[in-house]
């Protein structure tokens, strides 16, 4: 019944493969339209309204966009957001994936060294987060105790605007356990018969890793790609944590997400905020989908 | 909004639905006393909710002050709702948005205006358990917005420099008095301590982005922060000369690096032991002073130029509001415990003097009683600018909330030398006057 | 960047190897070696981590300042900040027990049904529910807090733990679907095919079939939510505002007010404190990763 073939039997199946996927959905259908869909549109029409939070929104038809072409804090916040995603995505996932591999192979000590990875996560963005990077990166922080070992003077890493936005990449890829963990699931998911009949025929260690764990490995590497990416994207709590809010020193550190935050809730002017975060929608949206339309050339899915 | 979300309650119902099951399910059955709103019932008594905002030391207290309330007052139960500082904005900028704002809350000093712009607070007169029988009329007057009557002052602030007179023992220097006590008598002070004393202290920390000392400025200037009709009170040449004025200290080595005391907003902890001397409010000593026991710290006055215009004193005051929308019945209620915040000293001697000088002025004779040597030092900072003649002062206009952000943006550009000190200044007026037309 | 984050992945020929054949003599040369530079990484990364532990143990007035191995060792920075707040610590800690343990049912119970329906059912619009699904992933919450919190309160839920529990029952964490589903996508379909030919339906497949499959994603969603949720302030603090439905970060950041310095000895003592449960949890939760397809998963 299953292979069914004629066309009337595989409709009837689709219906009722459809009416147990709506089923299956039914959580998230209700979530979506009760929770998630009225803000979204909501937002989505607040792009298009002068709105300060108190009162009445107002139409202004394109006003919002337009106003983001001047807007040179707009533009800062762009250059930051990309050259954090550019940059800390690729460190990160190398980390993650190089130690997820190291890892995986049973070794002495493996559960501690897992935990060892994987405990600056756990830290989250908590505000403790902010203590600890001036103590690292402060003008007498470890960092430049180290340097004046070498006989370097150095200053303050987090109030030097060249420097500022690094030590912010530096607290991502410390964070490298979260994907880590990711890559370890999708590793232990590889059939271990795989690579029992690939020793069987004689297969290289080298051979086995091109052509076993690499292929069934890249939903995993896509799906962290894809998720490090947007995570990166919307980048908040940390610049928030480090530079109290400010995305200083000069703006060296204002995150897309910060400046949304800063119109919508300090500056009360939550059209404009929303406005900004239809556009990051959208730039994610094209992108995720280029992702995608790239993935059918090196993605390898079991079905 | 409300119309959107309403129209979608049926939607929503089903959610709610679910809402309960999964409550249920999950074992957290709305475990929480209260649920939001204040409420009145038959028998008179009234429950209110009470924000503000500060470190745990002041929640304690705080808290502990409105327990004994409470207890005097068996008929009225406060719910507190407090955050950090800016924690405490967020929350309040979505409960305004929700319209669903505590009863009594404390008003942040930047968003005085946009608060009342939007009907977020209640006219005071007439409240009738609120007494106002100790008050002379300009008190009244200087809490005033538009002529209404509508906030409460927690306390008053002054701006002052704090220096820490057993370094200055040690150093064996003294701070310019009388006359010389200009603000270039005192970076002539500052430059020579930084230079000559034996312990490599800077003579004060680097502080242009300090909001009340800038006022005191502007004022000695004959400008203001902002006008009576919400615009800009300042020149460019205003907050050029100011930032001159730390850029010299800062460049002749009287004041540290921005690296060197972790932002502009100097931390306090990290530089304390290292300077001579603060530019603050009349009110940090209470907590500032506790970091370093074993150190005796004083106050002066804002320095006075010898061209000061007549009339710069100031008095700066925070701010308690009841909420304009307030459940009506509640309002008596309401108006008892503000009459507790302002005019009762039984609650500052449980909280502290850390909100200021009591404006009440029998409060403010019934303090000394029990205020500790740090406090009566800020109380007598603010006795000092309150017996002064004061112009008038008015509060930051609506779309003017993130002016400290901008003002903190500009002594960094300043600081790391990206930017002149009349650049500087011209953007942050440019950029000002922008928002403060938008919200127009 | 497609390339640059696929390329790093060089054999570590060494790791590999050692697994796959018995340890042997000539080996060890290489595995003291791996060791001793996972153990300097290790200590590298960790350095925040301990000045923290050891700073908790410091006096306030010496932590910014002092060395890292603090000269005189007080507990006065555990004692301060468990009863700074008015109320014991552990009142933070129940609250988020309650919330954290809820959200994880609530993701696996709703992501799990969600992403096997997107991964393995065939119906219409399947493609457009997906990309639905992505799209929620992308919004930045700060627009969405307002209009959210406006629902909630129309309901009387503020101060309520429904606001942050009841949306992972309705699998609003569209993260975990698109994990699930990636996870599912990779387990061969001759699996549910077989269950298909033995008679089973879609409910019958997902519960004895795909579900046990899952177990690396279901764990890895269960670790995550736990730490997402142990970890969330915007939130909690936007909804909860009586003191004693605070959860940990909540009654954390109150430590330290932006407008003043001094609390950060109690914040580092709670932090510490505050990870000892998600660390317990990890080390516990981590073993579930460790087994794989052949023997759980036909057992199952």
């Amino acid at each position: 019944m299953a292979t069914a073939t004629t066309p009337s039997r595989r409709k009837s199946r689709l219906n009722r493969q459809g009416r147990a996927a709506h089923v299956f959905m039914l959580p998230w259908l209700v979530g979506l339209v009760g929770i998630t869909a009225v803000p979204t549109l909501a937002s989505l029409y607040l792009a298009f309204t002068d709105y300060n939070v108190l009162s009445t929104p107002e139409f202004i038809g394109l006003a919002n966009f337009e106003r983001m072409f001047a807007d040179e804090r707009f533009w800062q916040s762009v250059r930051v957001t990309l050259t954090y995603v550019l940059v800390s995505v690729p460190l990160q996932l190398a980390f993650a994936l190089l130690l997820a591999l190291i890892l995986d192979r049973g070794m002495r000590g493996l559960t501690f060294y897992r935990s060892a990875f994987y405990l600056p996560s756990l830290l989250g963005s908590s505000v403790a987060v902010a203590v600890l990077w001036r103590e690292l990166f402060g003008h007498s922080g470890l960092v430049n105790s180290a340097l004046a070992l070498v006989g370097i003077e150095g200053s303050s890493w987090l109030q030097n605007p060249q420097t500022a936005l690094g030590t912010l990449v530096v607290l991502n890829v410390w964070t490298f356990g979260s994907p880590m963990v990711i890559f370890l699931a999708g590793l232990r998911q590889i059939p271990e018969e795989l690579y029992e009949s690939a020793r069987v025929d004689g297969a290289s260690v080298l051979r086995q890793f091109g052509s076993i764990t690499v292929p069934l490995l890249t939903p995993i590497i896509f799906f962290n790609l894809i998720l490090q990416t947007i995570g990166a994207f919307q980048a908040f709590t940390q610049a928030h944590v480090v530079s109290g809010g400010s995305g200083g020193p000069v703006d060296s550190t204002l995150f897309y997400t910060l400046y949304i935050y800063q119109q919508g809730f300090t500056a009360f002017d939550m059209g404009y905020a929303s406005a900004l975060a239809w556009v990051l929608l959208v730039f994610i949206g094209v992108m995720t989908a280029g992702h995608f339309l790239l993935s059918k050339y090196w993605v390898f899915y079991g079905d | 909004m409300r119309e959107m979300s309403r129209r979608n309650m049926l939607k929503f119902a089903a959610v709610a639905g679910m809402a309960g099951t999964a409550a249920a399910c999950s074992g957290v059955g709305g475990g929480s006393g209260g649920g939001g709103g204040g409420g009145t019932d038959a028998g008179g008594s009234a429950t209110l909710r009470y924000a503000w905002w500060g470190n745990n030391v002041r929640q304690e207290n705080y808290t502990n002050a409105l327990n004994a309330f409470m207890e005097d007052h068996p008929e009225i139960t406060i719910e507190t709702e407090f955050a950090e500082y800016t924690a405490f904005q967020e929350r309040m900028t979505t409960q305004m948005a929700a319209r669903n704002v505590p009863d009594l809350f404390w008003v942040p000093s930047a968003q005085v205006m946009t608060y009342y712009a939007n009907g977020l607070f209640h006219d005071l007169d007439g409240v009738g358990t609120l007494d106002l029988s100790d008050y002379s009329d300009a008190d009244i007057d200087g809490l005033r917005l538009d002529g209404v009557h509508n906030t409460m002052a927690l306390g008053i602030f002054v701006p002052v420099v704090r220096y820490n007179a057993t370094m200055a023992e040690e150093d064996g220097v003294t701070l310019p008095e009388g006359e010389d006590w200009s603000w270039d008598g005192f970076t002539e002070f500052a430059i020579d301590y930084a230079a000559n004393n034996p312990n490599g202290r800077w003579a004060v920390n680097y502080g242009p982005d300090h909001d009340l000392t800038l006022e005191a400025w502007l004022r000695q200037r004959g400008e203001q922060l902002w006008t009576e009709d919400g615009q800009i009170g300042f020149t460019a040449d205003g907050i050029a000369s100011w930032l001159d004025f730390w850029e010299n200290l800062r460049l002749a080595g009287a004041a540290p690096s921005l690296s060197e005391q972790d932002g502009v907003g100097a931390d306090w902890s990290l530089i304390g032991e290292r300077v001579l001397s603060y530019f603050g409010n009349s009110n940090h000593i209470i907590d500032d002073a506790q970091f370093f026991p074993e150190a005796t710290f004083l106050l002066r006055n804002m320095p006075v130029a010898a061209d000061a215009t007549a009339g710069h004193p100031y008095l700066y005051t925070p701010r308690l509001a009841i909420y304009g929308d307030i459940d009506e019945a509640n309002l008596e209620a309401a108006g008892t415990l503000l009459n507790y915040s302002a005019n009762n000293s039984d609650m500052l001697r449980i909280t502290g003097l850390t909100m200021g000088a009591p404006v009440n002025p029998r409060v403010a004779e019934e303090v000394t009683e029990f205020a500790s040597p740090d406090e009566q030092q800020m109380l007598d900072a603010v006795s000092h600018d309150r017996a002064l003649e004061r112009n008038p002062r008015y509060e930051a206009p609506a779309g003017s909330s993130t002016w400290r952000t901008i003002l903190t943006r500009v002594s960094e550009q300043v600081a790391l030398e990206q930017s002149t000190t009349v650049d500087a200044a011209t953007a942050m007026i440019a950029e000002l006057q922008a928002a403060i037309e938008r919200a127009a | 960047m497609t390339t640059q984050t696929v390329t790093p992945t060089a054999p570590p020929t060494g790791a590999a190897a050692a697994s796959t054949t018995r340890r042997r003599p000539r080996r060890r040369g290489r595995s003291v070696a791996r060791h001793a530079g996972l153990g300097v990484f290790v200590a590298f990364m960790l350095y925040p981590l301990v000045w923290m532990v050891t700073s908790a143990f410091t006096p306030e007035s010496e932590i910014l300042t002092g060395p890292l191995i603090p000269e005189e060792f007080t507990l006065e920075n555990f004692i301060n900040g468990w009863n700074s707040l008015t109320r014991p610590f552990w009142v933070f800690y129940g609250n988020s027990f309650v919330v954290t343990i809820s959200s994880i049912v609530g993701n696996l119970f709703s992501c799990s049904l969600t992403a096997y329906a997107l991964a393995r059912l065939t119906f219409k619009a399947r493609n457009v529910y997906f990309g639905i699904v992505l799209v929620s992933v992308m919004l930045p919450m700060h627009v969405l807090v307002i209009p959210q919190y406006i629902i909630f309160s129309q309901f009387d839920l503020v101060n309520t733990f429904v606001p942050l529990v009841l949306p992972k029952f309705l699998a609003t964490d569209a993260f975990f679907i698109f994990l699930m589903v990636q996870f599912i996508r990779g387990i061969p379909r001759e699996l549910d095919q077989a269950a298909a030919i033995d008679g089973a339906g879609p409910f019958r497949t997902f519960w004895y079939v795909i579900f046990p499959l899952m177990r690396p994603a279901l764990v890895t969603t269960t670790i995550f939510t736990f730490i997402w949720t142990w970890n969330d302030f915007f939130t909690p603090l936007i909804y909860l505002t009586d003191q004693s439905v605070f959860t940990v970060p909540v009654a954390l950041s109150s430590m330290v007010d932006a407008e003043s310095n001094s609390g950060i000895g109690m914040l580092l003592a709670m932090s510490v404190l505050s990870l000892i449960p998600i660390m317990l949890f990890f080390a516990f939760a981590q073993k579930y990763l460790i087994r794989g397809i052949t023997t759980t998963g036909l057992k199952g």
